[in-house]
């Protein structure tokens, strides 16, 4: 099968699909609030739960930030491919002359974005709601949540894809998901609470997991992705 | 069963039975021939059908993960049903070993589950599978259904040795008690022999449950083919 | 021999799962290959109108 010719380069059509997708979202900011909104309630949530001690808090918090994180992208990122089946605009997408990966990758940097802008709003709730230190270790706990991020969204992403096609899509989702990202829960919690501990300490190990996770992921997304967005 | 039908497996009565002794035979090994463990007693028996599954299941997932980029590759549906068959017998075996590990660990460590890396990896691993069985069933267009769930499948297996380090540097930072206790540390070798035997018997019993499953798949497309052929045939008629 | 409660529970278990999975697929495909059958008679009397 000879490869189609392409307008566009990868990287050009995968910016402009980002371009689309952000401004889509843009728009009404919908998608962002209501996820934003769901996460600050299941903080909230928690702390209903379990009550914890300031102690308590310091030793859950950054499990608790990230299951959070992690609950949000599997609602959040499930309209990514979904919403494109109402009036076929994936099929219209496929017409164009571009990579078919780039599709995924501008869908994949556009949730990237998405789960960062939350982030940037729950970090700081979050730091005043369980009395942690962010602000001293703002720089690598942004190292943190960029790995950790771009992890959940390749693999949401490619998730979401495969979820939109099938029946009972909003379970799916999550349930495909939540075990599949336990590595990056697991990593990002954990660097997250070696850097809010006393001292705070980078994990390097961790970190380390985390670009490999997200190397790995996103090579497969590049080599098998496209298989996703056949027609 | 009728002898008229076509398509039976050549050989598949014998070969369940020789399993099914092969099996019998594991069994007592297991339970007679093997030495009595020093710190755990009797109940490390459990051992000899625990690790092999383990080993297994994975062997069991390797194939699904080839039989998935095969299919990616070359879309036969051959390559299909062996991931699927594969995937399902690996979920069995993973059962077993879900299954047989905390009742290995209750008396031994008086709690049915601890969170330790391995136990853990399990519980992922088979989860994951049921996942690539449930969205299987939740697609309905046959070439849909085998192109999506082999890249499922395919990101699936490349998870699973990154849960296993997650967990494993995790448990090196919050220590658990390990349910399996030092499984290869100091194995007598009239131990390792029956571990070997039932290892083997053990691999017998996968390929038959393997292969009957395989036939499973390869009916379900050819009754589907048929039905396709039926159909427009009465509609032609019509 | 101690704990032989545990031990049998985590034979019969084990072997209870191979064989109710073992027994699942055997029949669905024995009944798979009924199907078989009665569609080539279907497909042999259509073919013959």
């Amino acid at each position: 099968m000879t490869r189609p010719l392409h307008s566009m380069t990868l990287s050009r059509a995968s910016f402009t699909i980002v371009a689309k997708e952000l401004r889509a979202e843009f728009r009404s900011f919908e998608l962002i609030i209501s996820t934003l909104v769901f996460v600050l309630i299941v903080v909230f949530l928690f702390s209903f739960a379990f009550d914890p001690t300031v102690g308590e808090s310091r030793r859950f918090g950054p499990g608790l930030l990230w299951i959070s994180i992690l609950f949000a992208a599997s609602l959040m990122l499930q309209p990514s491919f979904s919403r494109e089946r109402t009036n076929d605009t994936l099929g219209a997408l496929r017409l164009a002359p571009i990579d078919p990966f780039a599709i995924l990758a501008g869908k994949l940097l556009a949730n990237f974005c998405f789960l960062l802008l939350v982030e940037l709003v729950l970090l700081p709730a979050f730091s005043v709601l369980y009395d942690v230190p962010l602000a001293p270790v703002a720089a690598q706990v942004t190292a943190v949540m960029l790995l950790g991020s771009l992890g959940i969204a390749t693999v949401g992403t490619i998730f979401s894809a495969i979820a939109s096609q099938a029946r009972m899509r909003e379970l799916l989702l999550p349930l495909l998901m939540l075990p599949a990202l336990a590595p990056v829960l697991i990593a990002s919690a954990e660097a997250t609470a070696g850097l809010l501990s006393d001292p705070p300490e980078l994990q390097l190990n961790w970190i380390v997991f985390l670009v490999a996770f997200d190397v790995i992921f996103l090579t497969a997304a590049w080599l098998f992705g496209g298989y996703l967005l056949e027609e | 069963m009728s002898i008229q039908r076509s398509r039976g497996i050549p050989g598949l009565g014998v070969s369940v039975l020789a399993s099914a002794l092969l099996m019998g035979a594991a069994g007592y090994a297991a339970l007679y021939v093997a030495p009595t463990e020093r710190s755990m007693g009797d109940i490390q028996r459990i051992f000899y059908f625990h690790m092999p599954s383990g080993i297994i299941a994975f062997i069991a997932f390797t194939i699904t993960f080839v039989a998935n980029i095969l299919y990616l590759v070359n879309r036969a549906p051959k390559s299909d049903w062996l991931g699927v068959s594969s995937a399902e017998v690996g979920v069995a075996f993973t059962t077993v070993m879900l299954v047989t590990g905390p009742i290995w660990g209750k008396p031994v460590w008086g709690v049915w589950w601890v969170w330790d890396a391995r136990l853990t990896t399990t519980f992922i691993l088979w989860v994951l599978y049921i996942c690539y069985l449930l969205l299987r069933g939740l697609l309905d267009d046959p070439e849909r259904k085998a192109t999506v769930s082999a890249v499922f499948g395919v990101f699936a297996f490349l998870d699973v040795p990154l849960v296993y380090m997650a967990n494993r540097w995790f448990r090196t930072q919050h220590p658990a008690p390990v349910l399996l206790g030092g499984q290869n540390s100091g194995l007598a070798p009239e131990m390792k022999w029956v571990l070997l035997f039932c290892f083997i018997a053990l691999t017998g019993l996968m390929l038959i449950l393997l292969r009957v499953r395989y036939q499973l798949e390869a009916l379900r497309y050819e009754v589907s083919e048929m039905k396709v052929i039926a159909d427009s045939g009465s509609r032609a008629s019509n | 021999m101690k704990n032989m409660g545990s031990i049998m529970a985590a034979y019969i278990a084990t072997w209870a799962i191979f064989f109710v999975y073992y027994f699942t697929v055997a029949s669905r495909v024995s009944r798979l290959r009924d199907d078989v059958e009665r569609l080539k008679q279907t497909l042999g009397t259509q073919l013959r109108r």
